[in-house]
């Protein structure tokens, strides 16, 4: 139980330092930023409760938040990720598989886990740019960043998945 | 006769919140994020929930230790030319100052600044952004060093921002890229002004604002701050003219301006605090009142 945690809050510093320190910093094309710290949110178990699931979402995007001035908008955004996931995972994960498992490339298989990674993190991008810009001045380039971060996120975390295996 | 005891409405509320209670949850917590988003313009308090808290600060202040460490490079090469630069300019105002008056004295630009009652403090941007709506710097001086809100923030090449909140040893600034920064700013050769703003895009680039019809100008002049905001003094550099446009309702031009302000690498700034812009606050204050 207690290692569990460690483990937890050991890899939601290494997210949130890792987003606040390089991944903010990235801007492919000036449009596509990476939020690999929802990886986090990802990977808890599936039977993991709802609350639970909740309450780390808002304090990870709080955290991001802070350290990138951007007050409220990750939280946010994270929180309604968090809210998704269990739905977002019954969506993709195979029907006859375990009751409780951690949802990875091993335990899914590739494209079920690719397609749950990239629809959660539509989701997140969605609500985070949403509430960034305020404004439907530029539908385009909202649509644009949206797609283009959201996929530039997949990629990371399917880079991360495949490292660990 | 069939009333529902109480205890089975309890049974049922207690069910109905053991099942669906995280709805309420979510929604306490999304209301919770979007309270620190919309308070955050308004709210000085909410200091502690940005980069210049003592956490978040002493971890970017290590990273740009670092970062710095390796931009040392690019930072020698500039103070060379700007050297040069400077050497040249030296040279060519000496002869210039031979001529009319022999005895002048010399006078540095932070030397200068503290003779018309600005006091200098020198600090280091250990936090940066250049792609969001609103950019923000974090400085590694705070109230502790003397810093306090609305002080302007330069570096050597011209205007950076304004500081926004502080904490015991950090700084919040508005970057020039920020919608929320409007800096009041006039030409070199003559006092037509106007405010300078940014609208998102490019970093290297700003507009200028309410700048009236009859004013005389040209592409390529040089744009600096007017002093009636009594944040920065008068004739710091902003940037340089790089083309003229009408504003929406065609009453005024409005210009594009190439900042000289390079935000990609931003490292050394000072910070500037006047010593009389208290005193200014509260006459203009009072004229408004009455």
């Amino acid at each position: 139980m207690l290692i569990t945690f460690l483990k937890r809050f050991g890899w939601f510093w290494v997210l949130v330092i890792m987003q606040a320190l390089i991944l903010n910093n990235v801007h492919f094309f000036g449009y596509a930023t990476p939020f690999l710290y929802i990886y986090l949110l990802l990977k808890f178990d599936a039977n993991m409760s709802r609350y639970s699931l909740l309450l780390w979402g808002f304090t990870l995007g709080l955290a991001v938040d802070i350290f990138s001035n951007t007050p409220g908008v990750n939280a946010a955004s994270a929180t309604l990720l968090a809210f998704s996931r269990p739905t977002l995972l019954k969506l993709f994960a195979p029907r006859d598989g375990a009751e409780d498992f951690s949802p990875s490339v091993h335990s899914m298989g590739t494209g079920p886990f690719i397609r749950y990674a990239s629809m959660a993190s539509l989701v997140h991008q969605t609500a985070l740019i949403l509430l960034l810009t305020f404004s439907f001045a530029h539908p385009l380039v909202m649509l644009l960043k949206v797609v283009s971060g959201a996929l530039l996120t997949t990629l990371c975390i399917w880079a991360i998945e495949f490292t660990r295996k | 006769m069939t009333v529902p005891r109480n205890n089975d409405i309890m049974r049922n509320l207690l069910n109905f919140l053991f099942n669906y209670g995280y709805w309420l949850l979510f929604l306490l917590l999304e209301v919770a994020s979007l309270l620190l988003l919309f308070r955050f313009n308004s709210y000085q308090g909410s200091v502690g929930f940005t980069s210049a808290n003592r956490v978040v600060g002493q971890i970017y202040a290590v990273s740009a230790e670092v970062s710095s460490f390796f931009k040392l490079r690019t930072v020698n090469d500039q103070l060379t030319l700007h050297n040069i630069h400077l050497q040249a300019e030296n040279k060519a105002l000496r002869e210039a100052l031979k001529d009319i008056q022999p005895d002048a004295q010399e006078e540095t630009t932070a030397h200068a600044l503290q003779e018309g009652g600005y006091d200098i403090i020198p600090t280091h941007v250990i936090n940066n952004s250049l792609h969001l709506p609103d950019n923000y710097i974090t400085l590694d001086k705070g109230a502790a060093d003397g810093v306090s809100p609305e002080m302007g923030v330069v570096n050597g090449n011209g205007v950076v921002g304004i500081v926004y909140m502080v904490s015991k040893h950090y700084s919040l600034a508005i970057s020039l890229l920020n919608s929320k920064s409007s800096i009041s700013c006039k030409f070199k050769h003559n006092d037509y002004f106007g405010y300078l703003k940014w609208k998102g895009g490019s970093s290297q680039h700003a507009l200028l604002e309410d700048v009236p019809r009859h004013a005389l100008f040209q592409k390529g002049d040089t744009v600096v701050t007017s002093g009636y905001s009594a944040v920065f003094p008068q004739g710091l550099m902003v940037g340089t003219v790089d083309s003229i446009a009408d504003s929406n309702d065609g009453l005024s031009y409005l210009l594009h301006v190439r900042l000289s302000t390079d935000f990609a690498c931003l490292d050394n700034a000072l910070i500037i605090a006047n010593k009389s812009q208290e005193e200014q606050h509260a006459l203009e204050a009072k004229a408004i009142k009455e």
